[in-house]
C-alpha cells in the first residue's frame, strides 16, 4: 500500500511569493466575478469602472495612493517585526495611538515654524505607535507571553480610549455633538504634491526603503533573522534574542503609529474614529501576501488601496463596496494556498519506509 | 524456566541506511525485572519503540503471551498489557495526577481509584494528594505519576526508557525499591533501559546488552556477570589511535579553576572541575551524555553566566565576560546541537557561515553582503563545503557539509582555544575523517582543544589526555599512553576501582 506524505521542498522558486500573489490575485478575480455574476451584474463592466476610477485620472490615483500609505507604513512595521518571528496583530491600535500621540502634543506645544511643528508631529506619531506596543514589548519579554493575544488586545483598549477621548476631554464644542476632536491648524496639514497626493506618500516611499534597508542589508537585520531562526543560536553567536525581539516590537509599532500620524495630517485632521478604516488589519493581508518582503509590500498596498477607492465608488451603479474586502481577502487565501504548493512536495512513500 | 511472557525473534529496522535493529532477539520473563543496556545510539530505544508499536519492523516476529502479532500498533500493543514511560514525560501539565491517570481508557480503576492510589502512591513514595496539578510536582514525582500511569493502564509489560537520568540518588534507591515492590507483588514485567551500569547492577535480574543494533548479549545473570564484561560487551573493541602524537605543547592556553554550577532546582550539574589545556593538546572529555558536558562548554563559551569558579583565556580572566568578547579572544566552540544552536535553522547558508564574526563584516550599523559572500567563498573552498544554493535555507546542506561549515567558520580564524563537542555525531565514516583531520590539524597548528565526546574511538584516536565527567565531577583524568577501555568505562559507569 502506498502512503502520500507532504514533504517541505528545500529550494524554492525565488519567485515562488510573486507568482503566489499573481496566482491568489486571479482566483480572487474569478471568485469576485462569480459573486457579481449572481448579483447580475457584467464583472467586466463592473471591474473596469473600478479600474478606472481608482487610477483612470490623476486624481483618482493620488485618491488610491492616499489609501495606501497606511495601509504600506502599518504593513512594512509588521513585517520587521516577523524578522524575528513574531506577530503584530496591533497595528490597528498603533494607527490610533499614533494620532492620540500627535494629538498629545499638537494641543500642548506651539512651534511657529510649521515645517518643524509637522516634523515634530510625525515623531510623536511614531513615538505613540512605539508606546502602544511598549506592553506587550515587556511582556513578551520577560514573561514570554504570546504577542498575538497582546497586541490584538491592545487593539480593544486603544480603540476605547479614543472614544473616551472624543466624546470627554479632547471633545469638540464646535463639531454639534459629533464625536471628534477639534481640527488641527491648517498649517501643520501635510501638502499635497501631485493632485490629491500627500506628501505623506514620499515619506512611505523613504520608510519602504528604510524597512528593506533595515531588514536586508544592516547588522541589526542580521541579527534579527538569527534571533528569528534559533534563540538558541543567538545566545551562541552572543545576541541578545530578546533585545532584537523587543526593539524590532518598537520600531514595528512606531511605523503603525507614523501611518496614523500622517493619516490625521493629510486625512482626517482631527482625531476621530475615521482614522483607520481597518488598515491595521488589513495591512495583515498586505504584509502575509508578500512573504513580508517591503517592495513587495509597497506594491501590494497601492494595488489594495487602489481596490478599496474602486471598491467605494462601485456603490454608485448599485455593486457593494464589500467587493473589493471579498477580493482582497480571497487574495491572501489564493496567495497563502498558492505558497503552499510552492514550498510543498506530496510524496509517494512506502508503508515500510 | 517457564516460556517467556514476551518474545522478539531476528526483528531488523533501518532508518535510511542505517540499520538501527539488525536481527535483534530479545525475551522478557513474568514478573521479573530486566535491564537493556547499551550507549547511546545502541538501538534500545528503536527496540523498545517496536515493542510498544510505534515502529513497525521490516522483518522479525513479536510474541506476546504467546500469540503471534503481525501488524503491530499503539493500541494492540497497549491491548496486550506493553506500557512505556518514554525519557520526555507524556503528561498533560495542567491536569491533576488524578486526571492524568484515568485518563486512558484501558484505565482499570474506574470505580475504586482512591483504594488503588492510595496503595501505589504508597509504593511510590508520593506524598501529594490526587488533585494535585501535574505542574506542582517535582521532576521525580512526575516520573512517578508516569510510572503509575502505566499501572493504571494495566498495563503487565512496563519499558522504563532511562527513568533515572532525571533522578536524584535518593529519587533512584527510592524508584529501585517501588519496582522491586511491583515485580514481586503485582508481577509485572520490567525492562530498565539505561547506560548506567551501577543502576543496572542495583536494579534488574537479567540483563541484555545492545552494541550498533545488535543484541551482544542475552539474558545475562546479573548476579553472575561482573561489571568489566558488561564494559566489554557494551563498548566492544577499541581502535588504536593512527594519528601521530608527537605534537609539541605550548603555553597554557585555556585554564578552568574550580568550576561548579548549581540549578534552579539545586542540583549540581558541575562540581569543582579544574583542568588545564596547553598549546597543541588535545584534552578528551569522556562521559555519558547528562553529566554535565554541555555545561561545561556552556560555561568555558560564555553561554552560561551564574557559575562558581573562574575561566582564563591566555592566562586572562574572561569569568565576567560575554560571549562575543570571548571569541575575540580567539575562543572557538563548536557546539553539540549542530542544527538549533550552531546553526540556525530556516536562516540561509550565508548568514549561517557569518555567525561567529558577523561584526568583522559591518561598517557601523551596515552589513556588507559582500564581504559576507566573500568570507563564505573562502570557507567553501578551503573546507571542500557542497553548498550548491548560498541564499537556500542551511538545511538544503547535508548533515556532513553542514557540519563542515559549522567547523570550518569555527576554525578558520585559527582559533588558540577551541572547545568541540560531539563533532562527528551522526556523520558517515568520511565526514568523520574529514573532521578528525580538522582537528589534528588544528592541534598541529598549536590551538589547545577541549573535545567532549561520548565516542571512545574518537578521544583514544585524537586526545593527548583524557578526564571522564560523571554526575557533574572529573572522576578520572589520565594520559593517552596509560589510559585503558576498562578504566575509562568504569568511571563513566561511575565505578570506583
Amino acid at each position: 500500500m502506498n502512503k502520500y506524505i507532504l514533504s517541505k521542498k528545500l529550494y524554492r522558486n525565488e519567485l515562488a511569493t510573486f507568482y503566489s500573489f499573481l496566482i491568489g490575485f486571479l482566483i480572487a478575480l474569478a471568485v469576485g466575478s462569480l459573486i457579481l455574476f449572481i448579483q447580475e451584474k457584467n464583472p467586466f463592466d463592473v471591474f473596469s469602472l473600478m479600474l478606472k476610477l481608482s487610477i483612470g485620472s490623476v486624481n483618482s490615483l493620488s485618491n488610491s495612493l492616499n489609501k495606501a500609505i497606511p495601509l504600506i507604513l502599518a504593513g512594512l512595521g509588521i513585517s520587521i517585526i516577523n524578522s524575528v518571528k513574531l506577530w503584530n496583530i496591533g497595528a490597528e491600535g498603533q494607527i490610533f495611538m499614533g494620532a492620540i500621540a500627535l494629538n498629545f502634543v499638537y494641543i500642548n506645544t506651539s512651534i511657529n515654524n510649521s515645517q518643524i511643528y509637522i516634523l515634530l508631529l510625525l515623531v510623536s506619531g511614531f513615538l505613540g505607535g512605539a508606546f502602544c506596543i511598549l506592553f506587550p514589548a515587556i511582556t513578551k519579554v520577560l514573561f514570554g507571553v504570546n504577542e498575538i493575544i497582546t497586541t490584538l488586545l491592545t487593539n480593544y483598549i486603544v480603540f476605547g480610549l479614543t472614544i473616551y477621548l472624543i466624546n470627554g476631554a479632547w471633545k469638540d464644542p464646535a463639531s454639534l455633538n459629533f464625536p471628534a476632536a477639534a481640527y488641527v491648524n491648517e498649517s501643520v496639514y501635510l501638502p499635497t504634491v501631485l493632485g490629491k497626493l500627500s506628501s505623506g506618500f514620499l515619506i512611505c516611499i523613504l520608510f519602504t526603503l528604510i524597512a528593506y534597508y533595515i531588514k536586508d542589508k544592516s547588522v541589526f537585520g542580521y541579527e534579527m533573522r538569527i534571533a528569528g531562526g534559533s534563540e538558541l543560536t543567538a545566545i551562541y553567536a552572543g545576541i541578545s534574542a530578546k533585545q532584537k525581539a523587543f526593539f524590532a516590537m518598537l520600531i514595528g509599532g512606531g511605523f503603525a503609529g507614523l501611518a496614523g500620524a500622517i493619516e490625521l495630517l493629510s486625512q482626517t485632521h482631527r482625531v476621530s474614529t475615521g482614522i483607520s478604516q481597518g488598515f491595521g488589519y488589513t495591512a495583515i493581508i498586505v504584509a502575509a501576501i508578500t512573504g513580508m518582503r517591503p517592495i513587495g509590500i509597497f506594491l501590494v498596498g497601492c494595488l489594495f488601496g487602489a481596490l478599496t477607492i474602486g471598491g467605494s465608488v462601485i456603490q454608485t451603479i448599485g455593486v457593494s463596496s464589500y467587493i473589493a474586502e471579498i477580493i482582497q481577502a480571497t487574495t491572501l487565501f489564493g496567495a497563502l494556498i498558492a505558497q503552499f504548493f510552492f514550498s510543498y512536495e506530496i510524496l509517494k512513500k512506502d508503508e515500510n519506509d | 524456566m517457564s516460556s517467556p511472557i514476551l518474545e522478539v525473534k531476528s526483528v531488523s529496522k533501518s532508518f535510511g541506511n542505517i540499520k538501527a535493529l539488525d536481527n535483534v532477539d530479545f525475551y522478557l520473563q513474568k514478573g521479573v525485572v530486566h535491564g537493556l543496556l547499551g550507549e547511546n545510539g545502541a538501538g534500545k530505544s528503536s527496540l523498545m519503540n517496536v515493542l510498544s508499536g510505534i515502529y513497525l519492523p521490516e522483518s522479525g516476529t513479536i510474541k506476546i503471551k504467546n500469540q503471534n502479532i503481525h501488524k503491530m500498533n499503539p493500541d494492540i500493543a497497549s491491548s496486550f498489557g506493553v506500557g512505556m514511560v518514554h525519557q520526555e514525560f507524556r503528561l498533560i501539565e495542567s491536569f491533576t495526577i488524578k486526571d492524568n491517570l484515568t485518563l486512558s481508557k484501558a484505565n482499570i480503576f474506574t470505580d475504586n481509584f482512591e483504594e488503588a492510589y492510595e496503595k501505589y502512591s504508597e509504593i511510590f513514595t508520593l506524598n501529594s494528594s490526587y488533585l494535585t496539578p501535574i505542574n506542582e510536582l517535582s521532576v521525580g514525582e512526575k516520573q512517578k505519576v508516569e510510572i503509575m500511569k502505566l499501572i493504571f493502564k494495566n498495563s503487565e509489560i512496563m519499558l522504563l526508557d532511562e527513568p533515572t537520568a532525571v533522578l536524584t540518588p535518593q529519587e533512584t534507591l527510592q524508584l529501585k525499591e517501588s519496582l522491586d515492590q511491583l515485580s514481586q507483588e503485582d508481577d509485572k514485567t520490567i525492562v530498565l533501559i539505561t547506560h548506567k551500569l551501577k543502576e543496572i547492577k542495583d536494579f534488574t535480574e537479567r540483563i541484555f546488552v545492545m552494541k550498533n543494533g545488535k543484541m551482544v548479549a542475552k539474558n545475562l545473570e546479573t548476579e553472575k556477570v561482573t561489571d568489566q564484561e558488561l564494559i566489554e560487551l557494551m563498548m566492544g573493541e577499541v581502535k588504536t589511535s593512527n594519528f601521530k602524537k608527537d605534537n609539541k605543547k605550548g603555553d597554557v592556553k585555556l585554564e578552568v579553576k574550580d568550576i561548579s554550577l548549581t540549578n534552579s532546582e539545586q542540583f549540581k550539574s558541575l562540581d569543582d572541575i579544574s583542568f588545564t589545556i596547553q598549546s597543541g593538546e588535545i584534552l578528551g572529555v569522556a562521559g555519558v551524555s547528562g553529566n554535565g558536558q554541555v555545561e561545561l562548554a556552556n560555561v568555558i563559551c560564555g553561554i552560561e553566566k551564574e557559575f562558581q569558579g573562574r575561566v582564563l583565556i591566555n592566562s586572562q580572566d574572561v569569568s565576567k565576560k560575554g560571549v562575543k568578547s570571548r571569541k575575540k579572544l580567539s575562543l572557538s566552540y563548536i557546539p553539540e546541537n549542530r542544527l538549533g544552536v550552531g546553526l540556525a535553522p530556516g536562516v540561509s547558508v550565508l548568514d549561517n557561515s557569518a555567525i561567529k564574526e558577523y561584526f568583522k563584516a559591518s561598517y557601523g550599523p551596515h552589513l556588507s553582503k559582500g564581504k559576507m559572500l566573500g568570507y563564505l567563498n573562502d570557507l567553501i573552498k578551503q573546507f571542500a563545503i557542497k553548498a550548491p544554493d548560498v541564499k537556500a535555507e542551511i538545511s538544503t546542506l547535508s548533515g556532513g557539509n553542514m557540519q563542515k561549515l559549522l567547523m570550518g567558520r569555527e576554525l578558520i580564524s585559527n582559533p588558540e582555544v577551541i572547545v568541540a563537542a560531539q563533532p562527528t555525531r551522526g556523520l558517515d565514516v568520511s565526514a568523520v575523517e574529514a573532521i578528525h583531520k580538522l582537528i589534528i590539524n588544528q592541534r598541529d597548528k598549536g590551538s589547545a582543544v577541549l573535545l567532549i565526546s561520548e565516542d571512545l574511538d574518537e578521544l583514544f584516536k585524537l586526545s593527548d589526555r583524557i578526564i571522564v565527567l560523571y554526575e557533574g565531577r572529573v572522576v578520572k583524568e589520565v594520559g593517552i599512553d596509560s589510559a585503558t577501555i576498562e578504566t575509562i568505562g568504569y568511571a563513566m559507569a561511575g565505578i570506583d576501582e
